[in-house]
């Protein structure tokens, strides 16, 4: 049976054997009764007890090939994987030691979930009650399990590679209802109606509370009540659910500070009381983010030995030798030759992009881009032409057309063209399509500047972008730029490629000049996250010849994308030794993996309209009508189901995503375990229908999706 | 129109032949197109609204058939705008050529654009070779190798020491186990944490303005505050003198910008009437004016005259946009910046743009104003809304920075003596020693300019335009070679040679050469520290008069 199979690949040896009879071939592991849910699911599926279903079964193996490609591509790897293994497994006991001794584990563990095919109510109510605020264990990573949830069973990972037989864009964007898209333009139009209606007789009979729209004696008002009507009349509506205050880590869970308003959200006032939710909503890919850990003591070193300070310009004597050890791992961590960091990530796009190009030279845009790029580009002074998202025959048709037609009037030739593109768009959720760019890139000659800022530590086996995810040489690619914000729990961002550029760019780039260099706090979470990502090799197995070699190809890909050489961390940073071999960050990366698919799959059976790709940590859900924006974030945050547990999600409208395309966005985390997305499929189901938001056709209820997660993110087909 | 030819109560399934004169042949014909006619304009009937069209149609045509074709005209025309495509792309320019797929192909073979990265000058070389890399903390005493000797840093901003100030340690740790190291998320969406909001009220209140924003970089905060407000067709007045931020501000916004002469009032106040008479006789709607420029010129370490430029402000009715990023923290009796060192209420300024990095050595800058003001950036200003947030510990740390501003003003007094002692040592440099130097310091009148009514120095080998309180002092040589490069080599000369000689880190101005709208003279960048010991500024401005003396007097 399948479970045994998987189990194999995973290191250890068992005999196949039938499920329900089967004794856990280690006695004292208590998960696995936790693993019998997924073949109780293809049961409930309606498949057959006996004959293994086929497509099950291809769906199975495919996921064993997918698990184990990245570690059978080279030998040098395959010792890596099997080490991981061993301590994989250690880690799993000693963290199931600590979490059964806790009511919520046992609660969980021991059973309800497990042997039942439907929960009732009264069941998920028990097991949720009190969620996220009650398992507060501390096992040997010493984690809060509020910042980062434990999730032992090894069948809920997955690797995120590409698999060329999933199509990287769907064949055509879902599309919804005649009948939503009607009734969201007719909630627009009202909406634009009676706000200008208010305006009007408002600035007539209580001028007062249009003061700022007005002009003052003699001075032209600050806003012109045109450009801010949308801010005003439309996005206010919602004001509740942006900028809420929160304390404490936004990790797995987040403390939410409970406001009301009274005055029609201009002004909130805080009740005085908090609320722990769920946080599907922060960047915090890999579960950085925390206030323990290995990182986290590493900061305090950090702190006690270089203050917070990053004080002036890097150029004017604040390059700490931290700076220079960042870059050294940060453009071995991208497959680069060279790197620099910047004290903040809009900055990284927005100063360097001037230093790239200037007047004559052409910036080609995918139309999504993000504003900081937008802004860089202006700042530029180059000319901008902007192509379809993600369509790569537009982007052909535009480059044989400014190739050939040259500058505007004078027809002389571009001096450089640069095709900026995201890997990873973080309102889309789709992917770029890097193999097509690297091609069109050797007939057409651009330069190619990928922006990793959410794709980077999120996607591929290794955690290394999209590169990595589409096993495309890094040096491929001219300029690879990313932040540190999301998978690294720190702040600011880095601009990679080769070092002739990166020379060039600490010379022109406004931020080395005259932005304040980024703080060596920050550069030690940098440091240390991404340290343990990749793994520290012990200092006599560094190769010798990988130093000097920079050429690089597919073939030598794993090596490229190797351990961090002991040599370039600082030598007073101590790391705990999981974070150390690397096994840390290769699960964060594989519950990531898995998690995003989970969730992105769930929601399509649901009947949701999703975008994006499935292995894409970041999942808009389609809201459309803007009336439904407050409620569903609302109704995730006072929970009408049975469990009770707060969710915070982030709603996004116009003018981020186009006009009727209202979404909410969920950004999913390593931290996050399998039952925090059960949570969140039950709980967008629960308001799904609420609001009537399945616009797409459901093919399984929520339950069923729930038990048969492992199948659904083991199947290759989109839908 | 059929519907104004047949009347719908005479509609019938099967057609009727209407005269009898119509030849036999043409009937079946003839039949079929009337029923066809029927079917059309039944289904016609079935559209809501439809009698209304017809009726309109039929008296328009009654009354004016004329005004039926132009009817028909514009409908035409409506429908070939709609079907033309959105974009005004390629194809449609006057200059666009129309060349075949083969000939396109072997353009496209053709194209050779030019290399990402230019082959750096020598120069480029020199100042990417002379970036001092510091080994360990960064703080008044650094290591520029791993095993090299300690030297006194006068080249990072530390105005009162806070790089190294332990009680910033512990408040840092304190936030780490609380709240983490990266907020993980823009502050619309839950990155704003309650630290955040402290922080906010705490510069509010420092200043005595309502209220404030933080960002996350004092850079993009420049560059991205301005143009928040100032839209096309504003104006601008910005002082020549103004950073290399503001003007990536200035262009953004892509107001009508109008510059008056570094430092000079009487040009700004003939900028302002000469905006005020063009807008009188083109008349107009009010726009919204600005005048942008900054406490301590981080050029050239010059002061802005606040008082005069409040007046001309409140005169001729502008907004000021005041950036404060390197008077923050150093001016001022308690380094409220330079509205506490010429009195004038921080209100009275509608934005005050400040560093948190330099001012407070932690991370990140503000915009401190009205609550209107800050409300508006938090939804449209672009560094704000579109980046992550501060990072916690660096907001905690500069809330608690504060309260040692405000309880400590002996930091500040400290950093104003050493200043003096710095200046004195270099004043036997100057065009002019001043007669009255030590009690000249305060005043604002001959601070803008080197005070004139000194004794003419003839062995004045450098000038200093810098204000006698301003940490930030650059010294420009007074006879420079003719081009820039020999001039960055001489100052480089100097810059080692202090290093060498006197065991003290002072840098050179680095600019961004032909980017920069008006190329700044290069210079040396000088950051005095209240946190040194007066002995140590004393031989450092003295082994860098020394440096000076050896380099420049070699030279001439």
């Amino acid at each position: 049976m399948p479970r045994s199979t998987r189990k194999s690949t995973s290191g250890a040896s068992t005999p196949p054997s039938s499920l329900s009879s089967s004794p856990p071939s280690r006695p004292l592991f208590p998960a696995i009764s936790l693993r019998s849910s997924s073949p109780s699911s293809s049961q409930s599926m309606g498949m057959g007890k006996e004959t293994p279903n086929s497509n099950v079964l291809s769906a199975r193996t495919s996921l064993l090939n997918v698990l184990t490609r990245p570690h059978h591509s080279s030998p040098s790897t395959t010792i890596v994987s099997s080490e991981n293994n061993s301590s994989d497994e250690d880690t799993i006991y000693s963290d199931q030691s600590t979490i059964s001794g806790s009511s919520y584990a046992s609660s969980i563990i021991n059973g309800s979930i497990a042997d039942k095919q439907h929960l009732s109510s009264e069941d998920i109510a028990r097991v949720y009650e009190n969620y996220l605020e009650k398992p507060f264990v501390y096992t040997k990573s010493t984690i809060k399990h509020s910042e980062f949830g434990h999730c032992n069973n090894p069948n809920w990972r997955w690797t995120s590679q590409w698999n060329p037989d999933e199509p990287i864009h769907p064949e055509e964007e879902p599309h919804p209802p005649y009948f939503t898209l009607l009734t969201t333009y007719i909630s627009y139009i009202l909406l634009i109606v009676i706000g200008h209606m208010r305006d009007f007789f408002g600035k007539r009979f209580r001028p007062a509370e249009y003061a700022h729209l007005m002009p003052q004696n003699g001075y032209a008002a600050l806003n012109s009540d045109f450009d801010s009507f949308y801010t005003r009349r439309l996005k206010q509506r919602l004001e509740d659910c942006f900028a809420r205050p929160v304390t404490g880590v936004a990790g797995r869970t987040i403390v939410c500070y409970d406001r009301s308003s009274t005055d029609e959200n201009k002004t909130f006032t805080l009740t005085g009381t908090t609320t722990r939710a769920l946080n599907v909503s922060s960047y915090n890919y890999l579960g950085f983010a925390s206030s323990t850990g290995g990182c986290a003591d590493a900061v305090e070193a950090c702190i006690k030995k270089y203050g917070v300070s990053g004080a002036g310009p890097r150029h004017d004597a604040s390059t700490l030798d931290l700076h220079v050890q960042t870059e050294n791992l940060v453009a071995r961590f991208v497959g680069q030759e060279s790197a620099m960091v910047v004290s903040m990530g809009y900055a990284t796009n927005s100063t360097t992009i001037p230093a790239l190009v200037g007047k004559g030279c052409l910036v080609i845009s995918d139309e999504f881009n993000h504003a900081s790029i937008r802004f860089g580009v202006r700042l530029s002074g180059a000319s901008l032409r902007s192509f379809k998202h993600n369509d790569v025959n537009d982007l052909e048709r535009i480059l044989r057309d400014v190739i050939s037609q040259g500058q505007p009037r004078t027809h002389r030739p571009w001096k450089k063209i640069l095709l900026i593109v995201e890997g990873l768009y973080s309102m889309e959720g789709s992917l770029v399509n890097l193999p097509v760019l690297i091609e069109l890139k050797k007939k057409y000659k651009f330069y190619l500047y990928v922006d990793e800022a959410h794709s980077i530590g999120a996607m591929g086996p290794n955690g290394r972008g999209v590169c990595d995810y589409f096993g495309v040489d890094p040096r491929e690619v001219d300029l690879l730029m990313g932040t540190f914000t999301k998978s690294f729990g720190a702040a600011g961002g880095y601009i990679a490629g080769s070092k002739a550029i990166m020379d060039r760019l600490r010379l022109r780039s406004h931020a080395t000049c005259y932005a304040e260099s980024i703080s060596p706090v920050l550069l030690t979470q940098i440091i240390s996250s991404m340290g343990s990502i990749m793994g520290v090799a012990p200092p006599l197995a560094t190769p010798a010849e990988d130093d000097k070699s920079d050429t690089l190809s597919i073939v030598s890909r794993p090596q490229a994308y190797g351990p961090a050489p002991s040599h370039i961390l600082p030598s007073w940073m101590k790391l705990p030794l999981n974070l150390l071999n690397g096994t840390e960050g290769r699960e964060r990366l594989r519950r990531l993996a898995f998690n995003s698919r989970y969730l992105a799959s769930g929601l399509r059976k649901l009947g949701f309209i999703v975008y994006g790709h499935r292995d894409s940590p970041i999942i808009p859900l389609l809201i459309y009508n803007p009336g439904k924006m407050p409620w569903f974030s609302q109704l995730m945050l006072d929970r009408l189901g049975p469990d009770k547990t707060p969710v915070v999600v982030v709603v996004v409208a116009y003018p981020a995503t186009p006009l009727i395309t209202s979404r909410v966005r969920f950004c999913l985390s390593a931290s996050h375990t399998k039952n925090d997305i059960d949570l969140i499929l039950r709980a967008c189901d629960e308001v799904g229908d609420l609001l009537g938001m399945k616009y797409g056709k459901q093919t399984m209820n929520v339950e069923e999706v729930i038990s048969s997660a492992e199948e659904l993110v083991a199947s290759s087909k989109f839908d | 129109m059929s519907a104004v030819h047949s009347h719908p109560s005479s509609m019938v399934a099967t057609a009727q032949p209407a005269s009898t004169e119509i030849p036999a042949p043409l009937i079946p014909l003839l039949s079929s197109l009337t029923a066809l006619i029927y079917t059309i304009e039944n289904l016609f009937n079935r559209i809501p609204g439809s009698p209304i069209i017809v009726r309109y149609i039929k008296s328009s045509y009654q009354d004016d058939p004329w005004r039926s074709v132009l009817e028909l005209f514009l409908l035409a025309f409506a429908i070939r705008t709609v079907l033309k495509g959105r974009t005004r792309g390629e194809g449609e320019g006057k200059s666009f050529i129309k060349l075949t797929e083969k000939e396109i192909d072997e353009l496209v073979d053709e194209f050779s654009p030019l290399p990402l990265a230019d082959e750096p000058t020598p120069a480029d070389s020199l100042t990417l070779e002379t970036v001092p890399t510091i080994y360990g903390p960064n703080g008044i005493k650094v290591k520029t190798s791993p095993n090299g000797k300690t030297l006194l840093n006068l080249a990072t901003p530390n105005w009162c020491g806070f790089v190294e100030n332990d009680k910033m340690k512990e408040v840092a740790i304190e936030t780490l186990k609380h709240y983490g190291v990266g907020t993980c998320g823009p502050s619309g969406f839950y990155g704003t944490i309650d630290i955040h909001q402290k922080a906010e009220a705490d510069i509010a209140s420092f200043l005595g303005t309502e209220a404030s924003i933080i960002y996350s970089q004092a850079f993009a905060l420049v560059s991205s505050a301005i143009p928040a407000f100032a839209k096309r067709g504003d104006i601008i007045v910005a002082d020549r003198g103004v950073n290399f931020g503001i003007h990536k501000g200035l262009q953004i916004s892509r107001s009508n910008i109008k510059w008056y002469a570094h430092g000079d009032m009487k040009d700004l106040e003939r900028v302002l009437q000469n905006v005020e008479r063009d807008r009188k006789r083109k008349g107009g709607k009010l726009t919204k004016k600005f005048i942008v420029a900054e406490g301590i010129f981080e050029n050239d370490g010059m002061i802005l005259d606040l008082p005069k430029v409040i007046e001309l402000k409140k005169k001729y009715k502008y907004r000021l946009i005041l950036d404060e990023c390197q008077s923050f923290g150093m001016m001022g009796a308690h380094g409220r910046g330079i509205t506490e060192h010429f009195g004038v209420p921080a209100s009275e300024v509608d934005m005050i743009l400040g560093s948190m990095a330099n001012g407070l050595s932690t991370g990140g800058g503000f915009c401190a104003g009205s609550q209107v003001v800050c409300q508006h950036q938090r939804i449209n200003s672009s560094a704000s809304v579109f980046s992550a947030s501060l990072p916690a510990m660096l907001a905690t740390c500069a809330s608690q920075a504060i309260d040692i501003l405000k309880s400590q003003p002996q930091l500040i007094t400290s950093l104003q003596a050493n200043i003096q002692v710095f200046r004195t040592q270099l004043a036997k440099l100057e065009p002019f020693i001043s007669t009255t130097s030590a009690s000249s310091s305060g005043s604002a009148e001959n601070s803008l300019m080197p005070p004139p009514n000194g004794v003419p120095n003839k062995e004045a080998l450098i000038s200093i335009p810098s204000h006698a309180n301003s940490g930030l002092i650059h010294i420009f040589l007074l006879n420079p070679p003719d081009n820039l490069e020999d001039e960055e080599i001489i100052l480089q000369q100097i810059v080692d040679e202090v290093q060498n000689t006197s065991n003290v880190l002072i840098t050179r101005s680095r600019r961004l050469r032909s980017q920069e709208i008006f190329e700044p003279e290069p210079s040396l960048k000088i950051s005095i520290s209240g946190y040194m010991s007066k002995k140590d500024v004393e031989a450092a401005g003295k082994g860098l008069r020394n440096a000076i003396i050896k380099v420049c007097g070699s030279e001439y």
